[in-house]
């Protein structure tokens, strides 16, 4: 959005220019280098790693739309993150944790599986059971 | 799987303490024993919903109160019946706050210390059967090896630290704090800092943006992109001598950046300060080559110059 309206505002200033003085040809545009630019050189990662960083967006955002998610959304919710934090989740949607709820969950769960985690949450290596106590409390 | 089960309840039946809660407790360092957030509204989960709700407490914490059910569009993914932590710290930076991911059971407690919530994923269960959880830890105890969370249907829930530890280690040690864009994490560096007050810029809040990168500056006056991102995000509000000035002190401090020229050589040029304009897209050009899109900003720099130049001889 910030690019947009940077960008906006130069096409503005291109305009304005060749209205004035229609004999110069309005030729290469040019506008700011962004902030995320600045980052990604001062992290010394060459156009190789953002050019595999904005492939790995548009991955993010189709895993993001087969999932729900609509495109317009999804591509608000990968802006806001950083290349770094963008190419750690690419390609792992699938297996990412997504937290859901500690609320009735058990139900369904096999009886070996109850009894595993009714000790564990007694030894407070888990807390599945709201009403457990574990040792150490 | 039962296997592994069955093994891993006869290694839990002893009771297992976490071995960063007894480094915590060996070696508080600056950490005072007992710390608490005061102020954080809790806000009861519904079903599915730990995500939204963790994230309502520490916006309106933070001055910014969204309800639960408006933050589920930003956070809640239906293919996955969950929130995914990546898009928890999207939509804290879509409000407009500065979202950055602490590194270690340490980092968390000293934010707790220095008066932030912190949100935490936890895995309640085990790994071969994960409950994923998010919660907002608001406070701690080490004499009593306690953290205390906003958790589910629980407001200010006492939890062993070392259970804890291990909840939170088997979702992969993922907390974040999120902050008034003014304010700094007591834990955090530079490079994460800058990095989610860009996150701000980039969802267009530009105006939190600008007040995240002057706290960034504060901290770290030597930080290239924050006094860069304020110039963009000065000029992206209209304020092309605000910009001027931040774009300024970037090359003051940075001569060598090649970007920081360029990008106030446009100002400049905006500005009708043409002379300045054409000496700063030089030593862009200079510094960065006349690849783009320095070569452009002189070459438009040069012909603002030229046009000016013949519309006062044709004058």
């Amino acid at each position: 959005m910030a690019g947009q309206s940077v960008r906006r505002g130069m096409v503005a200033l291109v305009t304005a220019a060749t209205l004035l003085l229609s004999s110069i040809p309005a030729t290469t545009f040019a506008a700011l280098v962004s902030t995320d630019e600045i980052i990604a050189a001062s992290a010394a990662r060459g156009d190789r790693a953002r050019v595999a960083a904005f492939l790995a967006r548009e991955d993010v955002q189709a895993q993001m739309r087969a999932l729900g998610v609509s495109p317009d959304e999804a591509h608000a919710r990968v802006a806001a993150l950083s290349d770094a934090e963008v190419s750690r989740i690419a390609g792992h949607i699938d297996t990412m944790p997504a937290g859901g709820d500690a609320l009735g969950v058990i139900i369904g769960a096999a009886v070996l599986v109850f009894i595993v985690l009714l000790i564990t949450d007694i030894a407070g290596l888990t807390k599945v059971f709201p009403w457990t106590r574990s040792v150490r409390e | 799987m039962n296997k592994g089960l069955v093994l891993a309840a006869l290694v839990a039946v002893a009771g297992c303490a976490g071995p960063r809660t007894e480094a915590l407790l060996a070696d508080p360092g600056g950490l005072p024993p007992v710390a608490g957030v005061a102020a954080v509204p809790f806000h009861p989960q519904a079903e599915k919903a730990c995500g939204p709700a963790s994230l309502a407490m520490v916006l309106a914490w933070s001055g910014s109160p969204v309800p639960p059910t408006a933050l589920a569009s930003l956070v809640f993914t239906p293919g996955r019946d969950g929130s995914m932590p990546p898009d928890m710290i999207a939509a804290a930076r879509r409000e407009g706050r500065l979202a950055v991911r602490l590194h270690g059971l340490r980092a968390v407690l000293a934010e707790l210390a220095a008066g932030h919530p912190v949100v935490v994923l936890q895995n309640l269960g085990l790994e071969v059967r994960p409950v994923w959880h998010f919660a907002v830890a608001v406070g701690y105890d080490l004499p009593a090896r306690r953290i205390i969370l906003h958790s589910g249907l629980e407001e200010r829930a006492a939890m062993p630290l070392d259970t804890f530890e291990h909840t939170w280690v088997r979702a992969g040690q993922w907390a974040v704090v999120v902050l008034p864009p003014d304010r700094l994490p007591a834990a955090a560096g530079e490079r994460e800092t800058v990095e989610a007050a860009a996150g701000i810029e980039r969802a267009g809040r530009l105006a939190a943006a600008a007040a995240a990168y002057r706290a960034v500056l504060s901290r770290w006056p030597e930080s290239l992109p924050a006094a860069v991102g304020l110039g963009n995000v000065r000029y992206g509000l209209g304020d092309g001598d605000g910009a001027a000035e931040a774009f300024r002190m970037a090359v003051g401090r940075h001569p060598g950046a090649a970007a920081a020229w360029n990008n106030l050589a446009h100002v400049q040029l905006e500005l009708g300060r043409l002379a300045e304009a054409e000496d700063s897209a030089r030593r862009a050009v200079e510094l960065g080559g006349t690849g783009e899109p320095y070569a452009a900003t002189l070459a438009e720099v040069r012909a603002a110059r030229v046009a000016a130049t013949s519309s006062a001889s044709v004058r």
